[in-house]
């Protein structure tokens, strides 16, 4: 039983150094500015676009208002990812990678990392 | 019922104020907020405060060394914020309007345990209610390392669950905070929540807390059902397994007024009518079924601190188990095959209403329920009629005693009527129950650290006189990664001592009986010992977790003292479970969940004279559960495999036994894999992968009128390997 449990532990283990968040080949990023203003917008919104045809990550954010999709190639294109935004109801004003993450990274910079769960998990401790 | 504790932090970028923090303080209210007036708002581990205004806005001036803004307002949530240099402050506070059992919510984690709550909490979030095939509540605790499920014998299909190793009927059974399931219902009474009405479960082992009652001795499981204001519009669920079962479940949400006034419309049927024996020992595996449910719950919110629900549900239920010639409507004759025919009708309400003081520091809620079940059965040649009629209401008041919310007094009255009419072997057995109860409790919590809890309960029992009922909780945050949490106290419980245990009529032995009505006690002590690190960049929870209940009066089913009789007696001696839990809870890689969990249960009582081990108990359980989902959630894979431990067999004097004096360990494993689309999902799994069963659950299956019958000494699966396929769709509002 013991050894059992370790054994999984450490085949577990093995696989963490496993590698994240790498975009891979053959995927095309775009991004855009939006007027979402709450986040259960953002989650809809989310929850709508992770099923679009072709949708790899993404990352949508009420906070900085940006939303960032990686998709496969030659599934989609940036027009119906924008689209999809609007279709929703929100904005969706095309930026480049570059403005993405500055106006990302501002928003952090402010001093408003806007991750729930990190918050939850603070307070909780 | 709201009862959320999700701290939805909405720091807005906005102009800076130098040396004060200005924001909004909202209420949640079902999907949007409300300016929330009154709340208490202060430094932490200062004096320093102030009170939102009609707008819910406030301003309060910033020190260099305070950063943790606390937000505090009876009927909602404590929030504490970490305020950073500037900014305006949107702060969204969750209502709690009926205290107690805390919530956390987090996405997309299935099971996890509260270092907040006093009590030690498990939530089953809907998250881990997809990760199982999850026909009703019973089979929801097939990933829990808590709970264990069992059948209670091999014909009737019934499970039973247990926790802490001690029987479910130990635990107080609640919906939606009010106990339920009990009486009539506690044979089946888990098979009568399907899995799709459910929003989430809460297990909490050890003494509960005095407000809802005297019953719990174990701990207390609640569940909570779909709320008629939430997001959901449309929820549809098909089902269907390899032995022929088909389920239909729907529920849908209608807003009639806004957030105001909603209404919730549940459907559940299931049918079983083919006829399986795959151990070809002449019975059903499990009893042919068909079920119809049907509910209507409101829900009036008028967004400024008063809020009423409302729920009926009407079920009808009817199981044909026994010998595989069984026919519905055939008579219980030795000429005809062994039957066990079971036919229950219930109707289940509730209301119950809160209301916020305007001062923010008082609130009031009011929880009732009522319930008429009727039974007819028969077991082999034996009938069993009964009906049950049960009203409990509960009125509950909170009081801030300070601004702060450090010291918080529960204070209420509660009363339970219950009326058993029986009729078995030509009795008619009857009784009513009316216990009219005060209860107090306090609650200290000087900082976010610790919280200690104390109360107290008086029952005045008809039948039972008047008794005490002493609880207590205390939760130390004691540094970074360490939390402890320990608690002691009483617990009481009517056992009603046939409906209770008229299963174990599937064989031939007949039932005797010292009382057909006792009081049970018991005193239960917990120690929990909760560590939280972060390793390589994710969250690790290891728990180690103590708990012993001793009994001072108990029911005890004696089946090995008399070749002629299964005894129902008192406990005369000792009777205690000891239970000893280690789990850990990790992500080894991203999106893969990991549990492993190890209990060890010592539970031994008196029968016959003799301290013995309780019997067809497992003596220890093993679980591990691995749950990934691929990016953004479109596949999910779930595998779950139980070590359970072995255990003893009872054995009256004499008896030509199949199955020894003993089991042995045995290994059960359940896998899923979920795909999910825009509005739809599927699911496709198995239960009991590995295909393990007891080798002969029914003992003298061959003569099932004859001396040796016996159906009831059920330790393993009865059911092997079992496919299954389900189809979810949902639309919700947006």
């Amino acid at each position: 039983m013991k050894k059992l449990l370790i054994l999984t532990i450490v085949l577990l283990a093995g696989f963490a150094t496993h590698p994240l968040y790498a975009q891979k080949k053959g995927n095309k990023v775009v991004c855009f500015k939006s007027n979402m203003d709450c986040s259960d917008c953002e989650k809809t919104l989310s929850e709508y676009l992770k099923f679009e045809k072709g949708v790899k990550d993404l990352k949508v954010d009420h906070v900085s208002n940006t939303i960032m999709v990686e998709y496969k190639e030659g599934k989609s294109s940036d027009e119906n990812m924008a689209k999809a935004v609007e279709k929703k109801g929100y904005k969706a004003e095309k930026i480049s990678q570059e403005e993405y993450k500055k106006i990302v990274a501002h928003a952090k910079e402010a001093g408003h990392d806007h991750d729930h769960e990190q918050h939850q998990e603070r307070e909780h401790k | 019922m709201k009862q959320y504790l999700l701290f939805i932090l909405m720091i807005l970028p906005g102009l800076s104020f130098a040396d004060e923090i200005k924001g909004i303080v909202y209420a949640k209210e079902g999907n949007g907020k409300q300016p929330l007036p009154g709340v208490n708002i202060y430094w932490e581990g200062s004096t320093q405060g102030t009170t939102s205004v009609a707008d819910g806005s406030f301003s309060i001036g910033q020190k260099n060394n305070q950063h943790m803004l606390v937000f505090s307002f009876v009927g909602y949530e404590k929030q504490v914020v970490h305020v950073h240099e500037m900014g305006a402050l949107e702060v969204v506070l969750e209502p709690n309007l009926e205290i107690e059992e805390v919530k956390v919510v987090k996405k997309n984690r299935g099971t996890y345990l509260s270092t907040i709550n006093p009590i030690q909490v498990e939530n089953i979030s809907s998250a881990e209610l997809h990760k199982a095939a999850c026909c009703n509540l019973a089979e929801s605790f097939e990933t829990n390392p808590s709970v264990d499920l069992s059948y209670s014998d091999a014909i009737t299909g019934a499970k039973q669950i247990k926790l802490l190793g001690l029987d479910g009927t130990y635990s107080l059974m609640q919906i939606e905070n009010m106990p339920n399931l009990r009486g009539l219902a506690t044979a089946s009474g888990l098979t009568y929540i399907p899995g799709p009405w459910m929003e989430s479960i809460q297990v909490s082992k050890g003494a509960a807390s005095v407000v809802n009652g005297y019953d719990a001795i174990a701990g207390q499981i609640n569940a909570e059902l779909k709320k008629p204001d939430s997001d959901e519009k449309l929820f549809l669920n098909l089902y269907g397994n390899i032995d022929g079962r088909l389920e239909y479940n729907g529920n849908g949400n209608i807003r009639l007024k806004g957030d105001t006034l909603t209404t919730g419309i549940f459907v559940h049927g299931h049918d079983l009518s083919k006829r399986n024996d795959h151990n070809h020992d002449g019975f059903l595996d499990e009893p042919l079924s068909k079920m119809f449910q049907v509910a209507n719950r409101w829900k009036y919110n008028n967004q400024n601190g008063f809020m009423a629900q409302a729920y009926v549900n009407f079920l009808t239920e009817e199981r044909l188990g026994g010998q595989k010639e069984v026919d519905w409507n055939m008579q219980p004759s030795v000429n005809n095959p062994f039957g066990v025919n079971i036919k229950n009708d219930r109707i289940d309400a509730f209301l119950k209403s809160g209301y916020t003081f305007n001062n923010g520091k008082s609130a009031i809620a009011w929880l009732s329920n009522f319930s008429r079940h009727e039974t007819e059965s028969y077991y082999g040649l034996t009938p069993y009629n009964a009906d049950e009629t049960r009203f409990y209401a509960n009125a509950v008041l909170t009081h801030d005693l300070d601004a702060y919310a450090r010291h918080i007094l529960n204070t209420g009255a509660s009363f339970v009527y219950d009326d058993f009419n029986e009729a078995i072997y030509d009795q008619n057995i009857e009784r009513t129950e009316k216990v009219p109860g005060l209860f107090a409790e306090y609650t200290f919590k000087p900082n976010p650290n610790l919280t200690l809890m104390a109360g107290l309960r008086t029952d005045f029992h008809n039948l039972f006189g008047t008794f005490v009922t002493p609880r207590m909780h205390f939760r130390y945050h004691f540094a970074d990664h360490f939390t402890i949490r320990t608690s002691a106290g009483k617990g009481y419980r009517t056992a009603n001592v046939l409906s209770e245990n008229v299963y174990l009529l599937s064989s031939s032995r007949p039932l005797q009986w010292t009382d057909d009505v006792m009081q049970e006690e018991a005193w239960n002590y917990g120690f929990a010992f909760i560590q939280n690190y972060t390793l390589l960049g994710r969250e690790l929870t290891l728990n180690a977790e103590f708990f012993r209940t001793s009994f001072d009066s108990q029911l005890i089913v004696d089946r090995e003292t008399s070749p002629d009789y299964v005894m129902l007696t008192p406990l005369q001696g000792t009777s205690f479970a000891n239970s000893l839990q280690f789990d850990v809870r990790w992500q080894p890689i991203e999106r893969l969940d990991l549990l492993l969990a190890y209990r060890i249960n010592n539970i031994k009582q008196t029968i016959g004279g003799e301290l013995v081990d309780k019997p067809l108990t497992n003596d220890y359980k093993g679980l591990i559960n691995l749950n990934y989902t691929t990016n953004l959630k479109k596949w999910m894979f779930d595998y779950t495999v139980q070590f359970n431990g072995g255990g003893r067999i009872p054995e009256y004097p004499g008896e030509v036994s199949a199955g020894g004096l003993a089991f042995d360990p045995y290994v059960v494993m359940n896998a899923q894999v979920t795909k999910y689309f825009r509005y739809w999902s599927v699911y496709f799994g198995s239960e009991n992968l590995g295909d393990f069963k007891q080798s002969h659950p029914i003992q003298g299956a061959d003569n099932p009128f004859g001396p040796n019958f016996d159906a009831t000494k059920v330790w393993g699966p009865v059911m092997g390997r079992k496919v299954y396929l389900g189809l979810r769709f949902n639309l919700n509002y947006e």
